[in-house]
């Protein structure tokens, strides 16, 4: 890895825990299920929750939590996909451009031919899994940096999307989807299914990558994906799989953000969601040299930068003053991130 | 990174035409200028650029464009290329420092600086020469945070960036409450972007637009003169190809870094200035709307032979980019009218840069890279 010259290759965050047997002499491989950062986040939202319930009565209602489960869903889902391909060491900024392209097809289908809800879920999360495919074949076979191959692919995949919508918006979007909606037809006992949905596939993700060999290979890839081919892993497979997966999640999300939308679908949807996406990831704390992270900081990530939305318009305050929020966040989850590392290269 | 033999640019070519003496024995002229095509960036953009610029004017002569694809149009299109070659230039002076250097954060800083430029100007009745040097040393000050952040604090470049992209580009749209400034001044400063004919040439010779001789120009001459001439650039040079050695020899690592960031953060803003006079207007959201203005410039200076990894890029590099790029989009736009020939660009930008990409990972594997 190019990027870590001075920092030493990121290791999964169990590893002391595996130095110093504790456990009555059985080594815990394992980092503890929930880190120091998650709690962190945890803490953070609960505050943030309280004060800003205490600060405006609206906000502990249905009516203000249920639009902020389901908003962050897309960032959440796709987070989910993004957290697996910044462990390998990479990053895929073409994902606001599959969210499009996968948006503008499913709308159009279902506007001409009346398409049922599973067919346009399928539908959407095989052309997303197609685009991550072109993503994954690039890298894992170009053997070109991720940030290029996908800046590269964020202008193909937009050039496709525009040449969908053919220069106007898509109008007249049946409710098909309103299943993943913040409305009625979205809830079941006043629980949003999109959001059951993420926390679904998040869970397995998280399951997937901190039991099984084959989640833990992510890890090992991002730490020094030399020594993970010496070791006999199929790097290019997994990379392949992280950015597949990435693909097929962002072809889900297309949906949840069609269900979220109007009627109508202009040609800047998912424009600028990569930049969200990787800063929930970030907040969340997985580390951008690869090696380190978890999908369940990714989750809170998300929730948090979807409080601070949702916080920021009921308080009265101007609305773009949340970026400046999610900024000041990013800042201060990688220099506790650093601070962590530091200290526990001192120990 | 088994490709940085060479600390830098200019060694880079020099070592490059001793390996092609070296090798050239015994080697076919075919495969001699297959592989300087393959490692000489330079040389391949000057390929490209020479078959574009061929096949549009053979397109033009026979009639296939909506308008001539003369050179007074191409001088016109120049102005494109003025804020894409400094933020091109921004972006070689952070990459080449290496260790994930990056700067995401450009487009955000030209919005935010155009709306300062736009108050001291437009506003507060301050003097063009006076208002220009705020706007540098506040693009300095924006710099300054993250060369601070990832140069002094260790933060990586990628995440640093993406957070105060976010800061300056919410402090931007606040500031004036989302409204452009356009007061008569800001609207009078649109004559900087108008084409001048120059003196002592004839009237035949194409008009170029003012900004080029104003802005890019010198842009490019400074930068370029840092990095191939003093001492400064060797270092930045240095510590990108392996900042750990850098250190060993005595070089201030840190503060080498920082000073890079902070002259992308002067050069974007001044381009805030180009920007605010090619619009007329100092809008709030300039530099990060649509794709916003950093991806392209990451997307040039890649194109331009900047190696990702740090350490290598050449200010002839980024320019030859730009002018591929704008003169093929150029050309797209007669060939293919109206808003399909917009989109088009995307697709041209997007396949030019995976297959420069990829063609660099085949040559360094094949010849051993020089870049």
């Amino acid at each position: 890895m190019s990027s870590s010259i001075l920092t030493p290759a990121g290791r999964p965050d169990g590893e002391p825990a595996a130095v110093a047997p504790q456990d009555g002499g059985r080594q815990r491989l394992l980092p503890s299920p929930v880190t120091g950062q998650e709690m962190v986040l945890i803490v953070v939202i609960a505050l943030l929750w309280l004060a800003l319930s205490l600060a405006t009565p609206a906000f502990f209602t249905s009516g203000s939590i249920v639009p902020l489960l389901v908003g962050m869903t897309p960032i959440a889902l796709i987070g989910v996909g993004m957290t697996i391909v910044i462990i390998t060491g990479g990053i895929d900024v073409s994902v606001g451009s599959i969210v499009m392209v996968c948006s503008v097809i499913v709308a159009q289908t279902m506007v001409g031919s009346g398409l049922p809800l599973p067919l346009a879920v399928l539908l959407a999360v095989a052309i997303g899994g197609v685009l991550g495919l072109v993503n994954g074949v690039l890298i894992a076979y170009g053997r070109v940096h991720a940030i290029i191959i996908t800046f590269g692919t964020l202008n193909l995949f937009r050039f496709i999307g525009l040449q969908v919508f053919g220069s106007s918006t898509v109008e007249g979007i049946p409710r098909t989807l309103n299943f993943f909606g913040r409305g009625e037809a979205g809830r079941t006992l006043g629980i949003p299914h999109s959001f059951v949905i993420m926390l679904v596939i998040a869970a397995l993700a998280w399951w997937y990558l901190r039991h099984t060999a084959g989640g833990r290979h992510f890890y090992a890839i991002g730490g020094d994906s030399q020594a993970a081919r010496l070791a006999g892993i199929s790097v290019r497979t997994r990379v392949l799989m992280a950015y597949v997966v990435t693909g097929l999640l962002a072809g889900l999300a297309s949906c949840f953000v069609l269900a979220q939308g109007t009627s109508s679908l202009a040609a800047n949807v998912g424009s600028g969601l990569e930049l969200a996406v990787i800063a929930a990831v970030v907040i969340g704390g997985t580390s951008i040299i690869g090696g380190r992270g978890s999908v369940l900081g990714t989750v809170l990530g998300a929730l948090l930068v979807q409080t601070v939305a949702t916080g920021v318009t009921q308080l009265g305050w101007r609305s773009q003053l949340s970026d400046l929020f999610v900024g000041l966040f990013i800042l201060i989850a990688v220099g506790a991130d650093l601070i962590r590392q530091r200290t526990r290269r001192a120990s | 990174m088994s490709t940085q033999t060479t600390p830098g640019t200019e060694p880079a070519a020099d070592s490059g035409s001793t390996v092609a003496e070296v090798a050239g024995r015994g080697e076919s002229l075919p495969g001699k200028v297959l592989r300087i095509l393959l490692t000489q960036r330079i040389a391949l953009l000057v390929l490209l650029l020479a078959t574009v610029l061929i096949t549009m004017t053979q397109l033009s002569a026979n009639n296939y464009l909506s308008a001539p694809y003369s050179t007074s149009y191409l001088a016109a299109t120049l102005i494109n290329a003025v804020p894409l070659v400094m933020l091109g230039l921004a972006e070689l002076l952070v990459i080449t420092s290496g260790r994930g250097g990056i700067d995401l954060s450009v487009g955000a800083i030209v919005s935010l600086t155009g709306m300062v430029f736009g108050f001291a100007y437009g506003e507060w009745g301050w003097s063009l020469p006076a208002a220009l040097v705020l706007a540098v040393v506040f693009g300095g000050l924006c710099g300054a945070v993250n060369g601070a952040l990832i140069a002094y604090l260790g933060f990586p470049a990628l995440i640093t960036t993406l957070a105060t992209y976010y800061g300056f580009s919410s402090l931007a749209l606040v500031v004036n409450d989302q409204r452009p400034i356009n007061s008569q001044p800001i609207q009078d400063l649109y004559s900087t972007a108008s084409a001048v004919s120059l003196p002592f040439l004839p009237d035949a010779f194409p008009r170029i637009p003012l900004g080029v001789f104003t802005f890019l120009i010198p842009t490019a001459l400074v930068v370029w003169l840092v990095l191939a001439r003093t001492t400064y650039g060797r270092r930045l040079y240095a510590i990108g190809t392996n900042d750990v050695a850098a250190e060993w020899t005595g070089i201030n690592v840190a503060r080498t870094r920082f000073t890079a960031y902070v002259a992308a953060g002067a050069i974007s803003g001044l381009v805030a200035v180009v920007t605010v006079a090619q619009f007329a207007s100092a809008r709030p959201d300039s530099g990060v709307a649509g794709n916003g203005m950093a991806l392209p410039a990451i997307t040039i200076a890649v194109l331009g032979g900047v190696a990702i990894t740090g350490g290598i890029g050449r200010v002839a590099g980024v320019v030859l980019a730009t002018l591929l790029i704008v003169w093929l989009n150029a050309g797209i736009l007669l060939a293919v009218p109206g808003n399909a020939g917009s989109q088009l660009q995307l697709f041209a930008l997007g396949v030019v840069l995976i297959f420069a990409a990829l063609l660099n990972g085949f040559s360094n594997r094949r010849y051993g890279g020089t870049s």
